[in-house]
């Protein structure tokens, strides 16, 4: 019987050994979100949310402002397109075509995003004459959050039990209504997961930014084109880099906001996959 | 896909001639049916019976594989035709050549002929999504949408575009539910989801679904395998009641369910059609001895 002693003994060290390992991925997301929210909040006070920043110190209004714009715009692209375009692929099964577009999606999703920054700003900001802008900006960050979508969409699609989908042409439906009415509808929490993490991602993000979107003392204004927008992944990355305690402070706020900002997403992305296991029984 | 319509070799027997102008093209989804089944009473046998169905020397070849060997069937109007046989003698592809089904399984090629109402169902002219209205299916596993009761049962009835009147429509949720014998037991609850109810009553809600597009043909591919035997019971009684009113087709493995609900039984073997008639005459007199053998249990 020293088979069983020597399995404890292995299995405790295993054990410890993956504990250690939890512990060593942890630990720096635990002292990084600790150590921003211990900087953030005696900074965060009302008037860090309702004013403009006023060169070092002021308030992050228009970053928000700025941020809220660009993530939308960029989800107004990105979305439509990645779920279309993902829903095909899924659909399609196979093919050379296909084969084209996932392959695509994942090297795209590989792209380093100063990359696709500075082809934001070859291609848009200066080819097409758009200027620093919202609209330069965000295609930029759409180009970003495009492969997410795609490749989540078509998971989700490919996932959904072709059980349903013969259920549904055995009434006289065609593939494009079963598609629409049968598919998505069971593939839609999948779908809401991939929206949401990309828009974390796009959250995130500043190197695509930086050529494209430049910064800006002011509120985002109505004008697409030619105005520069702020950001508020560019408060952390500029102002905590200067030797003031005003800059410091705003740069742990507008930090403390995007990890609020991408929790939050993350939780309502965990809050959609739960509704695919409990509701919506047959998918 | 292609079919090849091949030149039918027993078609001196055929009496009905494929009508030219095929009724079952996309104009005439909603419209008009090639004659209705409904009011007549259930005849006993096939002998005057009206022939709703029949394969003419009917071949099916997925690839690298003969599955049906040239079969002939006519199935009857207003009864249940029940098509037995072991796994794999291709019972479950040749239901589904009967409304296209297969058309989905990449690399299958036809030969011969299946007529619905004399009009070639693998013709030039017949659009598959209009064929499967009228001829609906029911499969083995409860397969219900991820919506509510209602809108599971208003699905076909919504896309077809059946019903005027939201009126209309309750009526025939109604009457569908009544019909799969649903009714009593969903009627509080119309708007939860329908995954929430058991097995058995989401497959009686499937054939309420299936019977809301109005179809003349239904076929039922194994529908109670996955299903308790007192809901057995239950879907038992729906379809002998529903076979009033429409024709039935049913692959099953369980013997003693095509002895309890159908007028017909076809016994199928590796792929060929071996012995077809009354349910009484099969079972008690098979004129084939594999029939006999597969039903007294020496394989199967």
């Amino acid at each position: 019987m020293r088979t069983p002693v020597r399995r404890r003994v292995g299995n405790t060290v295993m054990v410890t050994l993956a504990w250690l390992a939890v512990g060593v991925a942890l630990f720096p997301l635990l002292d990084m979100a600790l150590l921003v929210t211990r900087h953030a909040l005696p900074a965060l006070r009302w008037h860090v949310l309702t004013t403009v920043t006023q060169g070092l110190s002021g308030g992050v209004a228009n970053a928000i402002a700025g941020s809220l714009l660009l993530v939308g715009l960029a989800a107004a692209m990105a979305i439509p397109v990645g779920v279309l375009g993902g829903t095909y692929v899924a659909e399609r099964r196979g093919g050379a075509f296909v084969r084209g577009v996932r392959l695509a999606a994942d090297v795209l999703a590989g792209v380093p995003s100063i990359a696709v920054g500075y082809f934001g700003y070859i291609a848009l900001v200066q080819a097409l004459g758009w200027g620093f802008s919202a609209l330069a900006g965000s295609l930029a960050l759409a180009l970003l959050m495009l492969p997410y979508v795609v490749r989540t969409t078509d998971y989700a699609v490919s996932a959904v039990s072709d059980d349903l989908r013969e259920a549904s042409l055995a009434l006289g439906a065609d593939h494009t209504t079963t598609v629409r009415r049968v598919v998505l509808r069971a593939a839609l929490p999948g779908i809401l997961t991939g929206v949401m993490l990309g828009t974390g991602v796009a959250v995130g993000e500043t190197a695509p930014l930086i050529y494209t979107a430049s910064w800006s003392s002011f509120m985002p204004t109505a004008h697409l084109t030619h105005s520069p927008v702020a950001y508020l992944t560019y408060v952390v990355w500029t102002y905590i880099d200067q030797p003031f305690a005003s800059a410091h402070a705003l740069a742990y706020a507008a930090a403390f906001l995007l990890m609020v900002a991408v929790l939050a997403l993350n939780v309502a992305a965990r809050w959609a996959i739960r509704q695919r296991s409990s509701g919506g029984g047959g998918a | 896909m292609e079919y090849s319509a091949g030149e039918p070799r027993t078609s001196t027997t055929v009496g009905n001639v494929a009508e030219p102008n095929g009724r079952l093209s996309r104009q005439d989804r909603g419209g008009s049916v090639l004659g209705q089944v409904g009011g007549r009473a259930p005849a006993p046998n096939t002998a005057g019976a009206e022939v709703v169905l029949q394969a003419v020397d009917f071949h099916l070849h997925y690839p690298g594989m003969h599955a049906l060997k040239g079969i002939s069937l006519e199935v009857p109007a207003s009864q249940i035709t029940a098509v037995i046989g072991p796994s794999g003698c291709g019972k479950s592809t040749f239901l589904r050549s009967l409304n296209r089904m297969n058309d989905r399984i990449p690399g299958i090629t036809t030969l011969g002929r299946v007529l619905f109402r004399g009009l070639d169902i693998y013709g030039p002219s017949v659009d598959p999504v209009a064929l499967r209205r009228r001829i609906g299916m029911v499969f083995q596993r409860p397969v219900v949408f991820p919506m509510s009761i209602f809108e599971n049962v208003a699905y076909g009835a919504r896309i077809h575009r059946l019903d005027r009147t939201s009126a209309g429509m309750w009526a025939r949720v109604e009457r569908c539910l009544g019909d799969a014998g649903l009714w009593d037991e969903v009627k509080d609850r119309l708007r939860q989801p329908a995954g929430d109810l058991s097995g058995g009553q989401q497959q009686r809600l499937v054939i309420a679904r299936a019977l809301a597009v109005d179809p003349e043909v239904i076929l039922l591919d194994e529908p109670t395998s996955a299903i308790d035997p007192v809901a057995t019971g239950r879907i038992e009684d729906t379809l002998v009641r529903l076979a009033e009113r429409f024709t039935i087709v049913i692959v099953t493995h369980n013997l003693q369910q095509a002895a309890r609900v159908s007028q017909r039984t076809v016994f199928f073997l590796g792929g060929q059609l071996v012995e077809v008639g009354p349910t009484e005459e099969v079972f008690s007199r098979p004129r084939d001895q594999r029939t006999e053998a597969y039903l007294t249990g020496r394989f199967g």
